[in-house]
């Protein structure tokens, strides 16, 4: 995997990877976090916990950033002691498990651990995504109107 | 200041929580699921007047409150301040926004063209009363389109700011730490914009709309004309520990521009954006917003009248106050009412009467 290095084309790989893993459906992500402790030898919890977000908006009008509200969040991050590596995960909601399976699938790829077959769950997470997604907008553009048929 | 004690208050305090509470019944994971997922845009409007985007926990405090508004706004925003806040997010800009609505009053082709998007907009409104008689209201399937719609939308604004039909101010470039923050600074005239903004998006949607309205029906300086109207989804975007930005997930957004002529030959605009699903209080925000400068002091579109009398927490905690003991205070304006009954009844009523009455003292009592 390039995520671990803080190059401009694997940070954005590593966004990717992280944002495939946050949109994700949990279950399939605490599952596969599930599968992968046997790899992962001793895991250190340096951070499990729910906190905000405070979310910025700009004005369309005077271009003007301003707080909308807060989000709550769970994060967690965790240190794989046998690896010297450690992960990182934040979704949006309270799920605690959610957040610790993606810190622990964040920290196996900066191991360098399984990556082909991290890099096929991910695949496979920002394939469904996309597929949600696609769907979504397909429903959208069937209500799309051309005023000139008024 | 006087006090009044009150006997036996302990017990019928407890007592009439349990009531309260009794009256609502059992809470349970099972309603609190129920209540989110039957009433999406009751939750939304409650998460956007708490300022806090969590949908579970709203449906929650929609369960606790029995559906009183103000108490879950109240619940919300309580439990709000037990959290950490971890860290700020990029700034949610209009073009990233995964759009399922977007129209304009104003423009007929707007670039991007015209996505109704769910609404009810040119709906019958009939009562599906069949469902009380075992009928089910199945709705029905969307068909949907074969090619799905660009996820990403134009700004309309920014379109008109290119054709010189709106000002272009320079925009302020602000570090995210610096944004001002409502809930950690005092609310002081003329406001800041980022703390107009912030306040409208928090606002009472019921309150926000009847000042809004008024503005509409004439008591403004402007009437509004829906520029662009958009419901989405915004990306929570933050920072890994080694830089990455990333999205943790996306939340459900509502934001307007009203506008009308302005007097320097281009078009003003009102802007307002909230938390949630909500287009009356955006269009009713963005419509005091345009409506503001120069507004008449005291008058509904002035900043500083719409701005205090439409935060929900507030207003709803002065309101129920006044069911504190005021019974000293209450029965001073009754000696006086009494009194001067007393000196009009009296043989020379006709010099006593022309007096002016004595206003009792403006005290307030608070339970011991």
């Amino acid at each position: 995997m390039t995520e671990t290095t803080p190059t401009h084309e694997a940070t954005s790989g590593h966004s990717a990877f992280l944002t495939a893993l946050s949109h994700g459906d949990a279950d399939s992500v605490k599952r596969f976090a599930e599968g992968l402790l046997p790899q992962l030898g001793a895991v250190e919890v340096l951070r499990s916990r729910t906190g905000l977000v405070m979310l910025p908006f700009r004005d369309t009008v005077k271009g003007t950033d301003f707080h909308l509200g807060e989000v709550l969040v769970a994060e967690a991050e965790v240190r794989l002691t046998d690896h010297d590596a450690t992960g990182y995960g934040m979704v949006t909601g309270r799920d605690l498990e959610w957040a610790m399976a993606m810190a622990l699938i964040d920290a196996a790829a900066a191991a360098g651990l399984t990556p082909t077959v991290l890099d096929a769950f991910v695949t496979g997470l920002e394939a469904a995504n996309a597929d949600r997604d696609r769907a979504r907008l397909r429903a959208v553009e069937a209500t799309r109107v051309d005023m000139e048929t008024f | 200041m006087a006090y009044v004690a009150t006997r036996g208050g302990e017990k019928a305090i407890d007592q009439s929580e349990r009531l309260y509470r009794a009256d609502m019944g059992t809470i349970d994971a099972g309603r609190v699921a129920e209540i989110r997922r039957a009433l999406p845009w009751l939750i939304d409007r409650v998460m956007g007047e708490a300022s806090l985007y969590e949908a579970d926990l709203a449906a929650l405090a929609l369960a606790q409150s029995g559906g009183d508004l103000y108490e879950a706004v109240l619940l919300l925003r309580a439990w709000r301040t037990t959290q950490p806040r971890l860290t700020i997010a990029e700034p949610v800009t209009q073009d990233k926004l995964f759009t399922h609505r977007r129209i304009s009053a104003a423009f007929k082709d707007i670039p991007g063209g015209q996505i109704l998007g769910p609404t009810l907009d040119y709906s019958h409104r009939l009562l599906a009363t069949g469902v009380l008689e075992g009928r089910p209201f199945v709705p029905a399937p969307v068909e949907p389109a074969s090619t799905p719609a660009p996820a990403e939308q134009p700004s309309l604004a920014a379109w008109q700011k290119a054709q010189g039909l709106v000002a272009d101010p320079a925009r302020e470039d602000v570090a995210l730490d610096d944004i001002p923050d409502l809930t950690r600074e005092p609310l002081l005239f003329p406001a800041k914009r980022a703390h107009t903004l912030q306040s409208l998006a928090r606002a009472d949607t019921g309150g926000v709309l009847a000042l809004g309205y008024s503005a509409m029906r004439g008591y403004g300086n402007a009437h509004p004309t829906v520029n662009e109207l958009r419901l989405a989804e915004a990306e929570v975007v933050v920072r890994h520990p080694r830089g990455t930005m990333f999205s943790a997930g996306r939340v459900k957004v509502s934001q307007a521009e009203v506008t009308s002529k302005g007097r320097s030959g281009q078009l003003d605009l009102g802007f307002c954006a909230t938390f949630g699903w909500n287009e009356i209080k955006v269009i009713a925000g963005a419509t005091l917003d345009l409506n503001a400068p120069d507004a008449p002091q005291n008058s509904p579109v002035n900043e500083e009248f719409f701005l205090y009398h439409t935060e929900p927490v507030e207003a709803s905690g002065f309101c129920i106050h006044f069911k504190l003991p005021h019974y000293v205070t209450f029965q001073s304006a009754l000696d006086a009412l009494r009194d001067a009954r007393a000196k009009a009844a009296a043989p020379d009523a006709g010099s006593a009467a022309s007096a002016p009455a004595r206003q009792p003292a403006v005290t307030e009592e608070v339970p011991a």
